[in-house]
């Protein structure tokens, strides 16, 4: 079930990428998709358990597996780093094209 | 060796930062960079290959050997031109900082063997690529790039999506678990790998991006950047055994795609983009030997933007009626005539190894292919030449550096030189030149530019996708 609501989640941003019109909104799907992939690694570290696996006293918990959420940080990092960058482009874009409207930005940009 | 590896590995990110402290230093640090990627790459060739394990087994793991060798001395040597190229032009710290990081981190891309640290060397690449593109700020360069740094981050979420997966099958990241991984892992990751590295269908971001940005950013790009997405395909295919039809099937389409566009196309820098994309279907088509042809690509592929960008226009037929300089002339005959695959130039030697490393249904596809480049490479061959050009020694410097490069390699195989070998590519270059002055110097077609459009090239994906998984994998029964 929440397998189900994770790919439901990054192909909801992929749709939105492809059918949304205004750039912003296209960078906002994107987001929703990375979303999805950061909730899907999540969800696999959680197959065994979801305790921390930090020393303490409590013993022999089911433990969740540290390595994938690890891993995700770099990619959330990343995620966020690159959204960031598009979002100061998508600025500099709007001076000369206050819509934003792709189509209108593509057809003045191809040579 | 291993202190060295990890020395060389963080030795472009340390002196990229320091350049933009000492922005005087900015040309001299970035040149000892590229120079000691190729002393490093040099000593890959006579130490035996190494494999670095990293904290844990889940930990990173770098391999190098000779194959990653062949993709290092690549990346030094293109990042020296291209840095000689720019030395008298007025670039800022900026500049060289990107080119330095782009570097790095697609030296870092040619030495892991992990999908996580794969994935962060190539955001980095996508990143430093982006901000070199939309460097002079222009409308035009912003969108080409926003539009590049979009369709390569989506192509990687979907590569981590098969990340985890691969995890799941293997409770490790290194690329020997895609043996074990389910079929839909393959496909996703395999997504991700060919739409970085600009292969197929998926692939048709390339010319637009590459033609689009400045002269040594497109050689940058061209030379080596789309190989960091290209390289981990050679590498699974060498390790796991299944992937390997794939990655030729994938190699074969490529290479005819790219050329049946580069023949047709009447701009120089787009015909040499689009040829990029046949060029990298070579290196897939015969991995055991990719990384040879890689060598040998980047470094004319480099050459040859950088002399396209010295030439007085970028539309065939104005070239046509406009004499170039006779020594540009020249280094542009040297550099098409090593695509082509003439004797002497090492484009020879990656051309014969590769026909010997084909399978038989491959063969033919490959003989056209080649075919093709004869007959696109016409157009530069038959330019009129005898005009004038004022270029700065550091153009020179650049070009004498690779194509020295080239002269060189050829060495490296002198085995190859059989009369039955060389009969072989003069035969396809001769029936090339004839083809062109024939047939296709005199049509014109315009070919259609639908595919380029961003949401095409998105939902592209989507469709490789459905066809990886139902058609390929699903087939070979993995």
């Amino acid at each position: 079930m929440l397998e189900a609501c994770v790919f439901a989640t990054i192909f909801c941003g992929f749709f939105g990428i492809i059918l949304k019109k205004n750039l912003v909104m296209k960078i906002i799907s994107m987001d929703v998709m990375s979303t999805g992939a950061i909730a899907y690694y999540v969800l696999i570290a959680s197959r065994n358990g979801l305790f921390t696996p930090i020393v303490g006293n409590v013993k022999n918990g089911a433990y969740a597996d540290p390595v994938p959420q690890a891993v995700i940080l770099t990619a959330i990092v990343i995620g966020f780093s690159i959204q960031a960058l598009m979002l100061v482009g998508v600025m500099k874009l709007a001076r000369d094209n206050p819509t934003l409207e792709s189509h209108e930005i593509e057809k003045n940009n191809m040579p | 060796m291993s202190t060295i590896t990890i020395i060389w590995i963080a030795l472009p990110f340390f002196l990229g930062f320091i350049i933009y402290l000492l922005p005087k230093l900015d040309k001299y640090l970035s040149l000892c960079v590229a120079f000691a990627t190729v002393g490093y790459a040099l000593q890959l060739f006579v130490e035996p290959s190494l494999t670095l394990k990293l904290l844990d087994n889940f930990g990173v793991i770098l391999t190098v050997d000779q194959l990653s060798g062949y993709f290092i001395l690549t990346n030094g040597l293109v990042t020296a031109a291209v840095i000689l190229y720019c030395w008298q032009s007025h670039k800022t710290a900026f500049f060289y900082t990107q080119l330095i990081i782009l570097h790095g981190s697609v030296n870092a891309a040619f030495v892991c063997a992990d999908l996580i640290s794969l994935y962060v060397a190539l955001e980095v690449s996508g990143i430093a690529a982006f901000l070199l593109i939309a460097y002079p700020r222009t409308d035009r360069s912003i969108w080409v790039g926003l539009r590049y740094l979009f369709v390569s981050n989506v192509a990687m979420l979907f590569y981590l999506v098969g990340a985890v997966l691969v995890y799941q099958a293997d409770h490790s990241f290194s690329f020997a678990g895609l043996g074990v991984a389910p079929p839909e892992a393959l496909a996703l990751i395999f997504l991700g790998l060919l739409t970085k590295g600009g292969i197929f269908v998926s692939g048709l971001w390339l010319p637009l991006t590459h033609s689009e940005s400045e002269t040594p950013v497109s050689a940058m790009m061209s030379g080596i950047v789309v190989k960091a997405g290209v390289y981990p395909l050679v590498r699974c295919a060498l390790m796991v055994a299944e992937v390997d039809p794939i990655v030729r099937i994938f190699g074969v389409g490529t290479a005819l795609l790219g050329v049946f566009y580069a023949v047709f196309e009447k701009d120089t820098k787009r015909m040499l983009a689009f040829h990029t994309v046949s060029q990298l279907g070579f290196i897939l088509a015969a991995p055991v030997v990719g990384g040879f042809y890689a060598l040998t690509h980047g470094l004319v592929k480099a050459a040859l933007f950088l002399i396209a960008g010295s030439l007085p226009s970028r539309s065939f037929k104005e070239l046509q009626h406009q004499a170039i300089a006779l020594p540009i002339w020249i280094a542009l005959v040297i550099a098409s005539f090593s695509i082509s695959g003439f004797p002497l130039l090492s484009g020879f030697g990656a051309k014969v190894l590769t026909a010997k490393n084909l399978l038989p249904w491959q063969a033919i596809a490959m003989n056209v292919a080649a075919l093709g480049t004869a007959i696109s490479f016409a157009k530069f061959i038959f330019l009129p030449r005898g005009g004038k050009a004022d270029v700065r020694y550091g153009f020179w410097a650049a070009i004498i550096l690779l194509i020295g490069g080239l002269f060189l390699a050829n060495i490296a195989y002198y085995e190859v030189y059989t009369v039955e070998n060389i009969i072989k590519p003069l035969a396809t270059i001769g029936i090339g030149w004839l083809a062109y002055l024939l047939i296709f110097q005199h049509i014109v077609i315009k070919l259609p530019r639908v595919l380029e459009q961003f949401e095409h090239l998105i939902g592209v994906m989507s469709l490789i996708l459905i066809l990886l998984f139902w058609k390929g994998f699903a087939w070979l029964g993995i």
